[in-house]
């Protein structure tokens, strides 16, 4: 009897469940025809700042699949980002490569170096990983300065090769950093359905059970980090390419907290629309900081709180989302 | 197949937590083609045995093999890949994961398409998903769930997450098959349906050892039965000796109220 109650209550919940599925997908179709069309629509500062939003939002999501896939909070992202960035901007401007090498290899350097991070930190959570990666954060800018040789120092390279000779460089910028969020967010929910996202989401909450089927947690953690670095090297490079200059002042400690901030405001969503909203957030926070510079500290303070908030509920934040998003 | 070359076997398995004998030297043969029974008192060593067997555990003292080859020192990752497998005592589903998708990380480990396969829609990709999905769907359906299978964990009563833990056990084939307390939270009818689906899974080749509060099941599908006190063996046989067992009426059968 309350058994058959369980399942007729949960067929309606599956329906509607399945009408918003509809909904949310017809919607990012929709965002995504925007996007498309919005360069011929608006005036060049606001094709060069979305194109940098499209970049930011890359690396939201770099946060937010390490939240999702691996449960763990990281404040030195902009150590992954900068690998990134630098891969780009070093072989455009000292040996003229353009993009279509450098954003893959780009990639290549963000995986390994996720997993170079991964293994010594395999066995720390939480707070110490969170610890760990601020580590990372803190030497990005000292590593960049020293080897000013190569990455130009406190002046930075400035990334002009163009993707397709012959088109206008102000699109090219912007349509070569929504292409790749694109992508990154197709790639994102091709991994929730396959094997290996579905053995790390029960790595994440079970790890004992993970280990019974097969899957070693050390492997879940070193494959998630990997992932992570990979996008976050991705959203470097198109910073370097969308937003043309690279220099240390773009991977400053404070960059990496508004990437995690950008990730909790987004939910740590990692759809394309979801993604937008971090991206959206950390664009527009440089400019509105810059505005308003007598109340830099109190944002900051206001942006750390809600950082320490958040990894205080993120195990239940993350277990109320998944409840919610999880079967889509 | 050779009863005993495929036997999951334990010598002198000791186990202890700071200073706290848990297992104190059990000598265990699981064999092939039976289904036997592990009962006792809570807190009695179960959950620990079974621990030790897929290698969570590392008993400080005794030899686990399985098939005649050693499992010392072998990862639990490694021995599920033996396929040694087993279901939890309290249900560990993915809150993440539908019912469909948490069964198929049952058979996750007979698959192996590479990582490009995780993010671009390549036809082995695409194959290896649509293959654990049918087994999937075949375990759950043989359990009475094939309703459930879109639904999330959060959303189903605990028997039904409880037939799902199982289901993800069994759905990859394996050679050993370890159950803790399946039937915990079940109603009778589900209960009756878990020991037929049970019983249809005996086979030659299969150890199957069921840790069980329910006396009723484990005496109706068990060949033999352990039964663990505080760490040892007070008895152990077929269900009938073990029923008559004094030692076993006094701490188990004779202290069981209900
Ligand atoms: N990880 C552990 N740390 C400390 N003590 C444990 C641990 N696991 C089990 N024990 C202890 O071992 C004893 C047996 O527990 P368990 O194997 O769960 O019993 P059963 O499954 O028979 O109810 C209990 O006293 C329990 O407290
Ligand atoms: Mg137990």
């Amino acid at each position: 009897m309350s058994d058959q109650n369980a399942t007729l209550g949960l067929s309606s919940v599956d329906r509607s469940g399945l009408r918003g599925m509809v909904s949310a997908r017809v919607g990012t179709w929709l965002l995504i025809a925007i996007a498309l069309c919005l360069p011929m629509v608006v005036g060049g500062s606001w094709v060069f700042a979305l194109g940098v939003c499209f970049a930011n939002a890359i690396g939201v999501l770099s946060v937010s699949v390490l939240v999702r896939y691996g449960g763990e909070v990281s404040i030195g992202h902009t150590f992954f980002s900068a690998v990134g960035a630098y891969t780009v901007a070093i072989l455009d401007t000292r040996y003229g490569i353009p993009l279509w090498f450098s954003v893959p290899l780009a990639l290549a350097f963000g995986v390994v170096a996720g997993i170079l991070f991964a293994w010594p930190s395999r066995r720390l959570s939480g707070i110490y990983l969170a610890v760990s990666t601020l580590a990372l954060a803190l030497a990005v800018p000292e590593i960049i300065n020293n080897a000013d040789s190569l990455t130009g120092g406190y002046e930075g390279l400035y990334v002009s090769k163009p993707l397709v000779p012959g088109v206008k460089m102000s699109l090219q910028r912007y349509y070569a950093a929504l292409a790749v969020l694109l992508a990154v967010t197709y790639g994102l929910s091709r991994l929730r359905h396959s094997r290996q996202g579905l053995t790390l989401l029960l790595a994440k909450s079970h790890p004992a059970a993970a280990d019974a089927f097969g899957t070693r947690r050390v492997w879940a953690r070193i494959a998630v980090m990997g992932i992570s670095g990979g996008i976050a090297a991705l959203c470097g490079a198109m910073l370097a390419f969308a937003g043309s200059t690279v220099s240390p002042s773009g991977f400053t400690f404070w960059a990496a907290i508004f990437l995690l901030v950008g990730s909790v405001v987004s939910v740590y969503g990692l759809t394309f629309p979801r993604a937008l909203i971090g991206g959206a957030f950390l664009t527009l926070i440089p400019q509105f900081l810059s505005a308003s510079g007598a109340w830099i500290p109190v944002l900051y303070g206001v942006a750390l709180l809600g950082v320490i908030l958040a990894g205080h509920y993120l195990p239940q934040l993350t277990q109320a989302m998944g409840r919610r998003k999880g079967g889509a | 197949m050779d009863v005993l070359t495929n036997a999951l076997t334990g010598q002198g398995i000791s186990l202890s937590f700071g200073g706290i004998k848990v297992l104190k030297g059990l000598d265990v043969s699981f064999r092939a083609g039976e289904i036997t029974g592990l009962i006792g008192p809570n807190g009695a060593g179960k959950t620990s045995l079974f621990n030790c067997l897929t290698g969570a555990y590392s008993p400080q003292e005794g030899q686990i093999a399985f098939a005649g080859q050693s499992l010392d020192g072998l990862s639990p990752a490694a021995r599920a890949s033996k396929g040694i497998v087993r279901s939890f005592q309290h249900v560990a589903l993915s809150p993440d994961l539908t019912v469909l998708e948490n069964v198929m990380i049952g058979v996750a480990r007979n698959h192996d398409t590479g990582w490009l396969n995780a993010f671009l829609p390549l036809p082995r990709g695409c194959a290896e998903r649509a293959e654990m999905e049918r087994a999937a769907m075949g375990a759950l359906a043989d359990l009475g769930l094939a309703d459930a299978a879109h639904s999330l964990p959060d959303a189903l009563p605990p028997g039904m997450l409880r037939l799902v833990e199982i289901a993800r056990a069994i759905v990859g084939k394996p050679d050993v098959l370890l159950l803790d307390e399946p039937a915990a939270g079940l109603n009778n009818s589900e209960t009756r349906d878990l020991m037929q689906t049970l019983q249809k899974l005996r086979s030659g080749g299969l150890v199957m050892v069921v840790v069980e509060h329910d006396m009723d099941l484990v005496m109706s599908i068990c060949d033999r039965i352990y039964v663990l006190n505080f760490g040892e063996f007070v008895a152990c046989g077929a269900p009938d000796e073990v029923r008559r067992d004094p030692d076993v009426i006094r701490i188990y059968l004779g202290s069981d109220d209900d």
